[in-house]
């Protein structure tokens, strides 16, 4: 059963933050890391008042695995990546991001990744250009320019790139947003439905640009009620449910027998598919 | 709408702490009930009539610029906030109708936050003092048609701004001089300018004729309205996607900055591209220089148009202009959302201090024309050096610790009970002190000086301690 698979990996990971040297094409300042955990999180609560957002959340993330964290509206997703990225402090809990520890050094946590909010936001009055160097300078990035060329290509924004963020719609202010977390090239990216508001075309480009990643080294750590593309690209994930973990494992073991993703998640948040 | 604005004000600080803002009113003008006999020793009641009803009418003005804020409603509504002005989009209703639901809302939501309980304040204390309950309940209409007609002409001449620049400037000019030839010529009569106050003039306790004060009121009844449909018409909502091309000045203003180094730079860079394109200046002009023409025509009016003896100076002066300039600090932390600066590693108090950085370099220049203009006209000269210095160290004061209470949410914050008493204190304080001793200037110069001396180093180590202070306190937040 699923409940087999219940903070298995939270228990499993002692070794947190001990990561050995390797060559990696992406970004990993000052630390350096093999097949061990880069995330792990350990009995995070998350209160808001009275409304405990995150009961007891315990996961943990290894190099190079592309993660999927799902479940219902208001279960708790965009408050588990904002805790774990350092945006919003944890009511308890242990949290170490890439042998950091966000709890204490939420800023240094920053630094070191990528992320993709669930609500496209890039400053009202900057050009996409402008963006790309403001978020360049405050990384304090070199080939700045080059980078920005690189992405303003990659997203197809060459031409609006003199266009200030008010003024573009919701799918170019979504790819300007995947821009400015990629731009530094981090070990870890953390994304909050990154395929919304994208047209079929950049939905593809992303997957194929995220697969890339991985094979080079990255790991992703990705929020997404898009179920289809979540399970062709998650090696594992983690379902919740009222702020709790409901299930989580591997992705092979969790569908052994045929099942969807779809049909598990409906299994773990208990609704039927109706199509069983 | 009513509902939103309530629940707007009170997400920051909590429905109980927003709810006690009203009492807190209500206690200051009992208080100030309570020693009105001392205040008129000094100022004659008419005039603390007359500065009652303009600061009412001024708090209008102040209320009634949504037409311009209605603007940032509609276009953050794919942002955290949505406000109802949008409903346009999704429901049959125009935009001039939510307008005036706004101006309507408006008008209910501050009467009752403000006017309603500092009437009810001098009712209060009315048994003690003697007052009577007609002379209030007559304050109360001409306070409340003073509120009406500041907050209809700051309507129209906010939705005229949208429409056409030249013709805000145009409707200010006219304004302006209908002010300056009433202080330079005494004509036309204030009355005239501002109806409501022909009303109060004309009422107990100021004065005793009726059919007089009726025309007034009915004036300023039939101004307010007329403006306030007016403006109704004249509402255009501008929101289309603008397909206009903008030169990259990011860079340009990051090299301009080069006096500053590491995150402050291309954070102060970015404030300034944001100041100039979100065309905050017009904003500014509202609750930054205007206030000013008004506090230097006060001050001119008083001591040449009504020939009052009181020792207004170019020292008072610029602790006013120290103190009003907190305004802009306020208009910095509303021109855009602040989220996206969560995903960087930038902390809240690190863009407070940019922020008070751009207040400083914005407001410095306006403030020290304004000092040595009224120093001038005063002929001051000698004084100047003072009112300068004084300027500098309020200024830098009244940011710091407006920052280090409001962090990055002053409005919000400001009608937290809490906070808006601490920040009263905070700055009442000094001011009384600062303008005790300013008039003092001329009666004792040694003892006013050494008094200036030493509020103005309370101030500074107050301004060290503050700002410290804002690590502490802001460190934690979210932005």
């Amino acid at each position: 059963m699923i409940a087999h698979s219940l903070h298995k990996a939270g228990r499993d990971h002692k070794h947190v933050g001990r990561f050995r040297s390797t060559n990696l094409d992406i970004r990993c300042p000052g630390i350096a890391f093999s097949d061990m955990a880069v995330l792990h999180a350990q009995d995070i609560v998350k209160d808001f008042g009275g409304m405990r957002a995150l009961d007891r959340v315990s996961l943990t993330v290894q190099k190079g695995d592309f993660f999927g964290f799902f479940g219902p509206n208001g279960a708790g997703k965009t408050t588990l990546i904002r805790v774990l990225t350092g945006q919003l402090a944890p009511t308890s809990g242990a949290i170490d991001v890439l042998g950091v520890d966000a709890v204490k050094e939420p800023l240094r946590v920053k630094e070191l990744v990528g992320i993709v909010p669930e609500v496209e936001s890039p400053p009202t009055y900057l050009t996409a250009h402008e963006y790309l160097y403001f978020v360049g300078k405050v990384r304090n990035l070199d080939r700045l320019e080059d980078r920005i060329d690189k992405w303003l290509t990659f997203f197809d924004l060459g031409e609006k790139k003199a266009t200030i963020c008010k003024d573009m719609s919701k799918g170019m202010r979504q790819k300007l947003m995947l821009a400015s977390a990629f731009i530094h090239e981090p070990a870890l990216l953390f994304l909050d439905e990154p395929f919304i508001n994208l047209d079929p075309i950049y939905q593809r480009t992303l997957r194929e640009y995220l697969e890339e990643y991985i094979s080079k080294g990255g790991t992703v750590f990705m929020a997404s009620h898009i179920l289809e593309i979540a399970q062709r690209l998650c090696n594992r994930l983690s379902i919740v449910n009222l702020g709790k973990v409901v299930a989580q494992g591997d992705m092979g073991e969790l569908l052994k027998g045929g099942d969807t993703l779809e049909k598990l998640f409906m299994r773990s948040v208990g609704i039927g598919t109706g199509r069983e | 709408m009513l509902k939103e604005e309530f629940r707007t004000h009170s997400s920051y600080s909590g429905k109980g702490r927003f709810l006690t803002f009203p009492l807190f009113v209500f206690v200051l003008a009992s208080l100030s009930g309570l020693t009105i006999d001392k205040m008129t020793a000094t100022v004659p009641l008419s005039q603390l009539g007359t500065f009652a009803h303009l600061s009412s009418f001024l708090y209008g003005l102040s209320v009634g610029a949504f037409g311009l804020m209605g603007r940032e409603y509609l276009e953050r509504r794919y942002g955290r906030s949505n406000y109802l002005v949008a409903m346009p989009y999704l429901l049959p209703i125009s935009f001039r109708t939510t307008f005036l639901g706004i101006y309507l809302r408006d008008a209910v939501f501050y009467v009752v936050l403000m006017v309603l309980p500092a009437t009810l304040g001098l009712v209060a204390v009315a048994p003690f003092m003697g007052f009577s309950l007609v002379s209030i309940g007559l304050l109360f209409v001409s306070v409340l048609l003073a509120f009406m007609l500041g907050m209809s002409l700051s309507f129209v001449a906010s939705v005229v701004y949208i429409r056409n620049v030249r013709a805000f400037v145009g409707l200010t000019a006219v304004i302006a001089a209908l002010f300056v030839g009433q202080g330079a010529f005494g004509l036309p009569k204030l009355e005239f300018i501002v109806p409501s106050l022909g009303f109060q003039a004309n009422v107990r306790p100021f004065g005793h004729d009726p059919q007089i004060a009726l025309l007034f009121a009915g004036a300023s009844l039939v101004l307010s309205v007329g403006l306030a449909v007016a403006a109704y018409f004249l509402v255009e909502v501008r929101i289309s996607i603008s397909s206009q091309s903008y030169p990259q000045a990011l860079p340009r203003y990051h090299s301009r900055v080069a006096w500053l180094s590491g995150l402050n730079r291309i954070l102060v860079a970015k404030e300034l591209v944001d100041l100039r394109r979100s065309g905050t200046v017009a904003k500014m002009f509202f609750s930054f220089v205007l206030p000013l023409l008004f506090l230097s025509f006060t001050v001119w009016f008083v001591n040449y148009g009504l020939a009052i003896p009181i020792g207004f100076n170019s020292v008072f002066y610029a602790a006013m202009v120290g103190f009003v300039a907190v305004l802009m600090y306020s208009w910095l932390n509303n021109i855009d959302l602040a989220e996206y600066y969560s995903l960087l590693p930038v902390t809240v108090p690190q863009l407070i201090k940019v922020r008070m950085l751009v207040f400083l370099v914005l407001t410095s220049g306006v403030s020290v024309f304004f000092v040595v203009a009224i120093a001038l006209l005063n002929g001051e000269t000698r004084l100047l050096w003072l009112a300068l210095v004084v300027m500098a160290v309020t200024s830098v004061y009244i940011v710091t610790m407006t920052a280090y209470l409001t962090g990055l949410k002053t409005n919000s914050f400001l009608f937290d009970t809490s906070v808006l008493a601490k920040f009263s204190v905070m700055s009442f304080l000094p001011d009384v002190c600062l303008t005790i001793l300013s008039f003092s200037l001329s009666a004792d110069r040694v003892f006013a000086f050494v008094g200036i001396a030493l509020v103005l180093g309370v101030l500074s180590v107050s301004t060290l301690i503050l700002y410290r202070g804002i690590e502490a306190k802001w460190g934690p937040s979210s932005f």
